[in-house]
Parts: structure tokens; sequence; C-alpha cells
């Protein structure tokens, strides 16, 4: 999953960056509001959290580009000064949730998995796609009420294709919201990750859950249960 | 116009002035016109007792009367209203007009040789006279000198008559004056008026919020007060908007460092800390006190000349949408049922502070179901509709013992403890500071009812 982060407090920055990087996302900064549109255009995201009073362009101002550019991600904003009338026009501006400041990172991460599941189309906090379920928040995956061991780069690839299952995900794309910027991106990596995650999710190739499309990439073959 | 209006007021004295003035024109015509009518009677006295005098001629008895051919016709005719009389020294008539027949009328005079007299004498049914009398020594043709006293009168009846009219014309006339002159002052005092009840339109225009500022074209003497006026109203509004934007950048520059320390109390460094998590209860709150005061600071506090009053339902449609997307995950039904016209006379961010605290709470305890309502609160005697906004859940509700210690929660810092929510308190001082009360009761729903009264003004 990749996300973006405009915040102006360089510590706060940092700090948000690095938790967010431990809990397995690739996390792009941006310190003021113009390099943030740079990246909310530029960049193919899964979420955007944007701080209101942001320097050179405000939040606001921003999500309104991004929403007027046709951006449909989720964006999460941030604001100090907690007024309703901010968090209303924030949010009738494109934005879809609110966090005050301070914050706990717990939270922040809540609120950005809750929006990156409904996001996929997920209404359940557990992911479950026939006999595979997977849980954003504790990163435990089963198949069949048995749990599998994955590697945090294979839990990132999982994670991806269950949250847009059914959908066809290129390998461009998959590359592209899993590694970080300066990271290998030969494709072959990408091919040897998804044998990896099928010998362990299916060992005696009976669910078949990840389809490869010749020429387009993958596919979560597996029925989502209780999608929204 | 109230009854201490200027125009009243200078209508009052005006009117005052003017009678007095011409009561004291209408009094001193009065006393020359009666001098001038009295003099003329007397000139017209002292005429026909020359006449009466020069045509009287000795009689056989030795008397004098007046030659019947020279004598005055109305002497002759009985009530004529002139009447004549000689009156001899020993105090018979020596000769009575024929008018003075049946009148009752009684000269009774005594005088000594020489003298006149005016007197007013009265005929026998009452009516006055005005009589003239004269004493004089008439030498006969023997020698013989005797004292005669001459009297005429003349009925006051068509003097008074004559003076009634005239008094009867000089009061219509100074009427219709006065009344011409009050009317005429009237117009002058609406016209000279007409812009300071423009001024007076202008200013209930802007309380209602349908005008911002004074308008243009006032006469010199007002403009002081009006562009002084309008200074203050785009001074008022200017001042809230500076205000709050300073609130704004003191909340941000402030709670972006509590921000940071909460982040690395919880990062890897921070997380093994011993005191970690008594430092991060402080943060949480330093967060609420400075919520709690930036929230109050921020309030408009109800002063809200010159801005337009808020479509309570636009405002709640946008809270509305905004709560369901934030709380789409909880598939909540949230029922908006606002009366038509409903308008809130205060300041937008005010009444989505109360709305948006409460419609959060209910969303965050309602087990699926929220209801908003705003209505109208009238009063005949006042001049802009109050507001009633009523904020429903079905979930657990506030117990009765609990509710009043909600409310006070926040307004004893030393009282607080982190995390417990200071929403229901900003709201009540909201609420207050508008002019409004807050209720807490049990909502049909199920849940707490939290009912918000702005009572019209």
């Amino acid at each position: 999953m990749r996300v973006l982060i405009v915040e102006d407090e360089k510590p706060l920055r940092d700090s948000i960056v690095e938790q967010l990087q431990q809990a397995g996302f690739n996390v792009d900064a941006a310190a003021d509001g113009e390099e943030g549109l740079y990246c909310g255009r530029e960049y193919a995201l899964d979420l955007a959290v944007i701080d209101l009073g942001l320097p050179k362009l405000n939040g606001m101002e921003l999500i309104k580009k991004l929403r007027a550019e046709g951006k449909s991600y989720p964006v999460l904003i941030l604001t100090a000064r907690d007024r309703w009338q901010d968090k209303v026009e924030g949010l009738q501006a494109g934005a879809d949730d609110y966090l005050a400041k301070p914050f706990h990172f717990e939270e922040l991460l809540a609120r950005m998995q809750a929006l990156l599941r409904r996001s996929g189309g997920w209404a359940q906090p557990v992911l479950r796609c026939g006999a595979v379920s997977l849980d954003p928040r504790t990163q435990e995956v089963t198949v069949n009420g048995r749990r599998v061991d994955l590697t945090s780069f294979e839990y990132r690839i999982l994670e991806y294709l269950i949250h847009r299952a059914g959908e066809v995900i290129s390998k461009g794309e998959l590359t592209e919201r899993l590694y970080a910027q300066d990271f290998d991106r030969d494709s072959n990596t990408i091919e040897v990750f998804i044998g990896r995650l099928r010998r362990k999710l299916d060992p005696d190739d009976s669910i078949k859950p990840i389809e490869t499309l010749r020429g387009r990439g993958y596919r979560f073959a597996l029925q989502r249960e209780s999608a929204a | 116009m109230g009854p201490h209006s200027l125009s009243t007021r200078l209508l009052a004295s005006v009117s005052i002035l003017l009678v007095l003035f011409f009561g004291i024109t209408i009094a001193a015509l009065d006393f020359a016109f009666r001098r001038v009518t009295e003099q003329a009677m007397h000139d017209r006295l002292e005429a026909q007792m020359l006449a009466l005098i020069s045509a009287s001629e000795e009689d056989s008895s030795g008397g004098l009367q007046p030659a019947t051919e020279k004598t005055e016709e109305r002497l002759k005719n009985p009530g004529s209203g002139l009447y004549g009389e000689i009156l001899r020294s020993d105090g018979y008539p020596s000769w009575r007009s024929n008018s003075l027949t049946g009148t009752g009328l009684d000269f009774a005079v005594q005088l000594p040789p020489g003298q006149r007299q005016y007197r007013q004498l009265h005929r026998g049914d009452g009516s006055p006279v005005r009589a003239l009398s004269r004493s004089i020594a008439w030498q006969f043709d023997n020698g013989v000198t005797r004292t005669f006293i001459y009297s005429v009168a003349e009925d006051l009846e068509p003097y008074y008559a004559q003076l009634n009219r005239f008094r009867g014309q000089l009061f219509g006339w100074f009427g219709l004056l006065m009344l011409l002159l009050l009317g005429a002052l009237a117009f002058l005092l609406r016209r000279l008026l007409t812009p300071l009840r423009r001024i007076e339109r202008e200013i209930e225009e802007i309380e209602a919020g349908r005008m911002t500022e004074l308008g243009s074209g006032y006469p010199r003497e007002l403009l002081g007060v009006t562009t002084n006026l309008n200074a203050l109203l785009r001074g008022e509004r200017e001042r809230l908007a500076r205000y709050r934007n300073t609130l704004g950048n003191l909340a941000h520059s402030f709670k972006t460092p509590l921000a940071v320390m909460r982040n690395l109390l919880n990062g890897t460094q921070g997380r093994d800390l011993a005191v970690g998590r008594q430092l991060d209860e402080q943060v949480g709150r330093m967060d609420d006190i400075v919520k709690y005061q930036l929230k109050r600071a921020a309030a408009s506090g109800g002063t809200s000349l010159g801005t337009a009053p808020i479509d309570v339902r636009t405002a709640l449609e946008a809270l509305r949408a905004a709560l369901l997307k934030v709380y789409a995950d909880r598939g909540i039904e949230c029922e908006l049922v606002v009366a038509p016209d409903c308008l809130f006379a205060g300041d937008r961010d005010d009444l989505t502070e109360v709305a948006g605290n409460l419609a959060d709470n209910a969303f965050k305890w309602s087990h699926g179901k929220v209801r908003l309502t705003a209505d109208r609160l009238t009063d005949p005697t006042a001049r802009r509709d109050g507001l009633r906004l009523i904020v429903e859940d079905d979930g657990p509700g506030i117990p009765p013992d609990e509710r009043s210690r909600v409310l006070d929660r926040g307004t004893r810092l030393d009282e607080r403890v982190s995390g417990q929510g200071i929403g229901l308190s900003v709201v009540r001082e909201l609420a207050q500071l508008n002019g409004g009360t807050i209720r807490i009761d049990e909502s049909p729903l199920g849940g707490a009812r939290i009912e918000i009264r702005f009572p019209a003004t």
C-alpha cells in the first residue's frame, strides 16, 4: 500500500513515516502543499494523509485540487484547529475522515486501514475470500483457520491483492505501490514472491487463490465474503 | 413612532407656543376692537345728546321738550333701542321719549350743573343699555334760568352681537392659520427626519442580517454618525475574523509540538520509556485544556450585527453529510428534520460547533439511529425568531444523576480527567454565549436527547 504524508512539521512527519514503514506501508512524504500536490498527482497512491495547516498551499486547497483532477484515493485530514466548521469544510472539499492533533499513532493507523478497506469495497475489518482471511489490524493471515506465516513483503503483496480481490493487477502496479522508490524494481522479484505466496497459502494446490493472466498481471481469484 | 419621538415632542412644544402666541394676539385684538366700538358708541350718544339739546324748546308748563319735527325718528318708536329723557331739577321728567314705553328703563340720575356721566343701565328685562347724562342750565325767554338733566341711551345688544361676530371671525381665521402652520411644520419635520428614519430602518436590516452596513447619501450632519457606525461594524467583523485566525495559528503552533511529543512517545525510542504512559497522559491533558479554552475563546458570543442569519438546513445538511462520511462503517441512519425558514441569528462557526459536537456524540454512541431536529421558537413581541435544536440517538443515553456533571466537565480544569471528552461542556458554553440553554433528556429513540434553545430576540 502506497501512502502520502503531507505534514510541514519535520519531527512529526519523520515519526509518522517511520512508524508507517514499520507497519508495512510504502510511504511518500511531502513538507508543504505544493510538494504534496506534486506527489499526489504523480504517484500511484492508495491513500493520502494531509495536514490542513500547510505552507505554500493549504490542505483544504490541496484536497480540492487533487479531487478536481480526478484523484479518488481516500484522504485523511489532520487538523490542529479542531473546529467543526473546518472538519465539515474539509470533508466537503473531498476528504474522507479527519483526525485532530495530537493523535496516537494507533488511532491514525486504524483510521487509515479503515479508509483503505472501504476504498477496496470491504465493509468488515477482517477481509475474507473463500478459505483465506486477512486481518490488517494484526496482519494475521489464515487459510481454513490455519495460520500462515508470511514475511513482511509477502504479506504486503497479499494484502494488496486481497484488498482489490477480483480485479486484475499488473506487475507494474504492484511494483509501484509496494516498493520504496529506491528499491530494485526487477519484475522477476514480484514473480518470485507470488510463487512463494502460492506455496504458503495453497501447499497442495487445491484452492488456487492467485490467478496469473498472461501479459496482464495477477488476480486474487477467491470469492469475497461479506463484501460491501 | 413612540410617544417620546423627536417629532412628537417638537410638535407638542410648537403647538403650546402657537396657542400662547395666538391667545395673546386674540386678546389684544379683542381689547382694541372693544375700545374702538365703545368709543364709536360714545360719539353717537354725544351726537344724539347735542341733537336733543338743539331741538329743545320751551313748553307751556315751564319745561323743555324737543320739537316733534326735529326729533330723531328712533326716539318716537317704542323699543327702537334709542332712548331719551329730559329731567327737571325737581326730579320730574319734563319729557320722555316714546321709545321708553314699556322698557322699564329708569335713568334715575342726579347731577350737579355742567357735569356729564356715562353709565351702564339695565332695562326692565335685564338687557343692558349704555347711557349718557348731562346737566345743563337753560335760560328761558323770560330771563329765568333752570337746570335740566338730559339723558340719552342706546341698547347694547347690537354692540354685543357685533362683538361676538367679530370674535367668531377672529377665532375662525386664527384657528385655521394655526392648523395650517402645524400642518406645514409636521410636513417639514417629516422631511427633516427622513434620514433619521432611514438610519432606523437600515439598522433593523443590519440586525436582521439583510444588510452589512448603512447605505450612503446621508446629509452632512449625519455623515459622522453613519460612517463611524459602519467603521465600527466592519471593525467588529474584521476583529472577530483576525482573532479567530490568531487562535487558529496558536492552536496549530501549540498542538503540532504536542503531536510530535505524542508520536515520539509512541515511537521506537519512546515506547520503552518508563514514564511514557504518564507523559502521554499529560500531553492529553494539555491538549484538552488548549482545546477547551480555544473553543471558548473562538466563540463569537452572538455578536452577529451585519452578518446574514444562517440557514439551519444548509448547515445541518453539510454536517450530516460530513458525519455520514466519517462514520460510513457504522451504517448509521441519520434523520434530519428541519422546519421551513429555520434561521440561526448568529455566527455560522458557533452553530456548526454546537451541532457538530452534539451530532458527533450521537453518532459515537448510537447503535444505528440518530435524529437531528430543528424548528423555530416564535415570540410575537420579538424581532427575530429563536431556534430549537434537538439531537437524539438510540445509544445508552446519559443517566439523570450524571447529566449536570457532564455539562460542568471542563469548567474546573483541575477536576478534569484526560480523555473524558469536553464536547458537552463546550456546547453548553457556546449555547450560553449565544443566549441559549441546554437540556439533557431521554429520547424516544432510547438514547440521549439534547435540546438547545436559542430564544427569540
